[in-house]
């Protein structure tokens, strides 16, 4: 295992000279967080390679993870799955609530209402 | 790309980026739009995350710029140490390029001239080369022709005085 990310490494370090992400964008992006001021470059380098790990480690935890892999797909649902079932990538559940059918929500929204009425 | 609206919320890595990611980490493998779109914004998200644990780690330390040490920290608190090691070498093999590079140039660059007027003497030169030579040659051609023109000449007098020497010779005897 360890010999076969090594030579991981090797090919990365020789294909990539730099990154696949815009750095301009990755930097406007951080600075939209509020509170942030001043990035350093290498700080900014190491943020922008991070992100595109991040993006390769979601796409093939999902895909390895979901149900599409017998059919050779990737999903939103396996996507959203992988995002609650996985700690690390659990921060992404605000922004990628499973999809659930319409009349299960307004089921969920009748129940409620009857708890506000019991109240 | 021009960015349609000025909301920094609406900041996101471009589309196309992403699509190559996850075409070359999931070769032959369909990717629904949907799914392509999410993964666009957990990218914004993800960068939300560091750059706000980044943030805190970077406030306490008292320092005011985010540096890599602050971005490591924040990897490791989040879960995501795992990308630590690799993203520590591609930045160290990004200096060491740069650091070659910078050496290289530097020799030229202690010269004190850029690299587009070193460029331009060096045509200079090229070009005063080839004209002195072009000149040297038109002298040797000139020297060569001036010597054969006098061996000529020389030639013809010796044989003019040889014969102007016979010739007087059969009037002295006349005379006496």
């Amino acid at each position: 295992m360890s010999e076969q990310s090594m030579d991981e490494k090797v090919e990365r370090a020789t294909n990539s000279k730099n990154v696949s992400l815009p750095m301009s964008r990755v930097k406007l992006i951080m600075k939209s967080s509020p509170d942030v001021s001043c990035i350093n470059q290498d700080a900014l380098f190491l943020t922008t390679k991070a992100t595109e790990l991040f993006v390769q480690h979601l796409a093939l935890s999902s895909y390895t993870n979901g149900s599409g892999k017998e059919k050779n797909t990737l999903s939103y649902s396996d996507l959203a799955n992988t995002a609650e079932e996985t700690e690390t990538f659990q921060f992404l559940t605000d922004i990628l609530p499973k999809k659930i059918l319409a009349r299960d929500y307004l089921k969920s929204l009748e129940a409620r209402e009857d708890e506000e009425e019991d109240n | 790309m021009a960015s349609s609206s000025g909301n920094d919320d609406d900041l996101t890595i471009p589309r196309a980026a992403i699509n190559k990611m996850i075409k070359e980490t999931l070769p032959n493998v369909r990717v629904a739009n949907d799914a392509r779109e999410l993964v666009v914004n957990c990218c914004t998200e993800f960068i939300h995350l560091i750059s706000s644990e980044a943030n805190e780690i970077c406030n306490k330390s008292e320092k005011k710029t985010i540096s890599p040490e602050h971005v490591i920290n924040a990897l490791e608190s989040l879960g995501f140490a795992s990308y630590i090691t690799e993203v520590k070498d591609v930045l160290q093999e990004c200096k060491t390029v740069a650091l070659k590079r910078r050496k290289a140039s530097s020799r030229l660059e202690n010269l004190g001239i850029p690299e587009e007027e070193l460029l331009r003497q060096q045509q200079e030169l090229f070009a005063k080369a080839r004209q002195q030579q072009a000149e040297l040659a038109q002298q040797e051609w000139l020297q060569m022709q001036q010597a054969a023109q006098q061996a000529q000449l020389a030639a013809a007098s010796a044989s003019a005085a040889q014969q102007a020497g016979s010739s007087q010779d059969e009037d002295e005897e006349d005379d006496m």
